[in-house]
């Protein structure tokens, strides 16, 4: 026999529009009991929205199915038992932490570890800072460390590898990751509850605090006081903290002075972009563990066309081995390129010339008009030189192409420009400083 | 005058199931909306992107009807309360994230669904997410929602060739008993978008105006009843 809640909403279905039913109804789970019926609500937003345009109607509904009273029971909560812990990965060499009995519980993500991260030459200076933090925890000259870069190049994999370490090496160390959404929205709850003791106690009784995106504190003032003294706090007894931000801190509005040039007292590391060597590893390390066989000639061709950063890298990835699996395929050079065409135009189209150039002149506070004109000021000349040396390295235009592009000009000087910026990039800070800059720009998001 | 007779409110079963969609072009992207159908313990995520009438709300909802346990979060119908509904969602079992570029450039709701994603992420949940368009052409304003929509599996959605649109059409009008002619049909495709969402609903809207006036289904009528709807 059909249950009385699957008649039920066989009637409401009826009655109301399926994105409706899906929206509100179809999230319930459902508890009968005789002359009982409990609809379990995923939370409480779901719980009111019912509350408010469904329930009578089931409540009618359920009656009259029941042929008797029916007592309808709205709740938040679940049938489901609550998850079992991941199992440890096989292939992540991730030795597990030994078990210690502790009332600390670690929620450390496992499957970030030093041994899976893929060193370059952009990030080799986080790894190395991140890995002698985890091996030396709460010493001044690294406390706080502070891994600031672009989205999606691997910041949060060194912070979970460094806490991972440290837990390994010394059993029991109290390791608290939390992302910034959390400590804001932890502290909110805690307001409200009127029990900031505990909210202090839970953040300062750690060995190691790490806390992920802290540019989303920015406006957020009192957030910003209670994490300034919970800094101090952990900082006074030599507790080691980890932050990660998306760029130096002092360059993030709405950010209070006195903790900005606070969390510039230890060790902060610039995480950059992947080379193309890099990025080539990354593609051919993610293919191993996805048990997807990838040549060095597919990872070479999709690293040369997608620059930007590693989470691009994994959904190229991720997309490809779902082709591959769902057509039976092996990944050749033509495959990927069909499979990726998509993705890989995508990337293409935002690295025009037109986009590089627009990029450059706002960089350089110049219009586009000035880099195309005749006219070669210092600064001018300069800024032209460095967007033509730019298109020549993102983009597969030739000499003479990008020649025509900025003015109509001979390839003879494009290629003096490149040599030129080249040059600057290994004698001038500045020049190399505009470089990495601009590079970033245009190959993130 | 006469009133028109009222036709039955009589709804037929909502052919929103993954064996109803017309595969196309898009069979590897139904394979993997399939796939996510199934709880591996492990985090996963699909993101559809094309153009309206290429198929996602289908896909979406038909994978909310068939999840075990599944949220779904229409964010352009949501309005408003799209904000409220993207913090309170819980990350179990399947979340459907559908019409994700209703929110883009909307500071609040985009820190939002980079929150649940992270959540999604860290409960090893599985995200379905469509979009008009692939992540990094969308105009979100925070890097680190693109980039983490862009760490999905992606899937450029095409559109159904004008035969399989027209087949669809024929099958549906003949579930509700009503001939669509090759004129009636040939009218349809000139004279609307080939959406097949859209289309669908406006035979559903004809066979319930032809009901309620008791006329059958040919051009001239459908002229009479979208006059009388611009009117």
């Amino acid at each position: 026999m059909q249950n009385l809640w699957d008649r039920c909403l066989s009637r409401l279905d009826a009655e109301f529009s399926e994105q409706d039913i899906l929206t509100w109804l179809k999230p319930l789970q459902v508890r009968e009991e005789p002359g009982v019926l409990r609809l379990l609500a995923p939370n409480a937003f779901v719980l009111e929205s019912v509350r408010e345009r469904f329930l009578e109607r089931i409540q009618e509904i359920g009656a009259f199915l029941a042929e008797g009273p029916l007592d309808v029971r709205l709740e938040v909560g679940s049938l489901n038992k609550p998850k079992p812990p991941p199992p440890p990965r096989a292939n992540g060499r991730a030795e597990p932490a030994p078990v210690v009995h502790d009332d600390f519980e670690s929620n450390l993500d496992s499957h970030y570890t030093f041994d899976n991260f893929v060193e370059g030459k952009s990030n080799q200076l986080g790894h190395a800072a991140a890995f002698q933090v985890a091996m030396n925890p709460g010493r001044r000259e690294s406390n706080p460390l502070l891994l600031y870069g672009g989205t999606g190049l691997g910041k949060t994999h060194l912070m979970y590898a460094a806490g991972n370490l440290m837990r390994r090496n010394r059993p029991g160390f109290r390791v608290l990751y939390q992302r910034s959404e959390q400590f804001v929205s932890d502290m909110i709850k805690a307001l409200n509850a009127k029990n900031m003791d505990d909210f202090k106690s839970r953040y300062r009784n750690v060995d190691a605090l790490l806390i992920d995106d802290i540019q989303f504190f920015a406006g957020k003032d009192r957030t910003q006081e209670e994490f300034f003294h919970t800094f101090n706090a952990l900082f006074e007894s030599n507790q080691q903290i980890i932050l990660t931000c998306d760029r130096y801190p002092k360059e993030v509005e709405n950010m209070e002075p006195r903790l900005t040039s606070r969390l510039g007292w230890g060790l902060p590391v610039a995480i950059e972009p992947p080379d193309f060597e890099t990025r080539a590893a990354i593609l051919l390390r993610k293919a191993e563990q996805k048990g997807l066989k990838l040549t060095e000639e597919v990872a070479f061709m999709i690293a040369r066309r997608m620059r930007s950063h590693v989470r691009d890298l994994e959904g190229a990835l991720n997309t490809l081995s779902a082709r591959a699996h769902f057509t039976g395929r092996l990944v050749t050079i033509e495959f990927a390129q069909e499979a990726l065409r998509d993705l890989l135009t995508v990337q293409e189209r935002a690295l025009s010339i037109p986009n590089i150039q627009k990029m450059v002149a706002d960089y350089s506070q110049l219009r586009v008009a000035d880099l195309l004109s005749k006219r070669r000021t210092r600064h001018l000349a300069r800024a032209r030189q460095m967007a033509m040396a730019l298109t020549k390295e993102l983009t597969t235009h030739s000499l003479p192409e990008i020649g025509d592009a900025f003015g109509g000009r001979d390839h003879t000087t494009v290629l003096h420009a490149c040599r030129l910026i080249a040059e600057l990039r290994e004698t001038d800070g500045k020049t190399r400083e505009d470089w990495d800059k601009l590079i970033r720009a245009l190959t993130s998001g | 005058m006469t009133t028109p007779q009222l036709p039955l409110n009589f709804r037929f079963p909502p052919r929103t199931r993954l064996a109803h969609f017309l595969p196309g072009d898009n069979a590897v992207a139904l394979a993997s909306v399939r796939q996510l159908l199934v709880d591996t313990g492990e985090f996963a995520g699909v993101l559809l992107a094309g153009p309206a009438g290429s198929g996602k709300t289908h896909l979406a909802s038909s994978a909310v009807q068939e999840a075990n346990t599944a949220q779904y979060l229409p964010l352009r119908s949501l309005g408003a309360q799209a904000l409220p509904a993207l913090e309170a969602a819980l990350t179990t079992g399947l979340v459907v994230i559908d019409d994700v570029d209703a929110i883009a450039g909307r500071r609040a709701e985009e820190i939002a669904l980079f929150d649940l994603f992270n959540r999604a992420k860290s409960d090893r949940a599985r995200l379905l997410v469509t979009s008009a368009e692939l992540p990094s052409r969308l105009a979100i304003h925070l890097p680190d929602l693109v980039s983490r929509l862009s760490s999905l599996v992606q899937h450029r959605l095409r559109l159904l060739p004008e035969f399989e649109v027209r087949a669809v059409l024929v099958d549906r009008a003949r579930e509700r008993g009503l001939d669509l002619s090759g004129e009636v049909l040939d009218f349809l495709m000139r004279r609307f978008p080939r959406d097949l969402g859209a289309l669908i609903s406006i035979v559903d809207q004809l066979d319930v105006a032809s009901m309620a006036a008791q006329r059958r289904l040919t051009v001239p009528f459908i002229r009479r009843v979208i006059e009388s709807v611009k009117t």
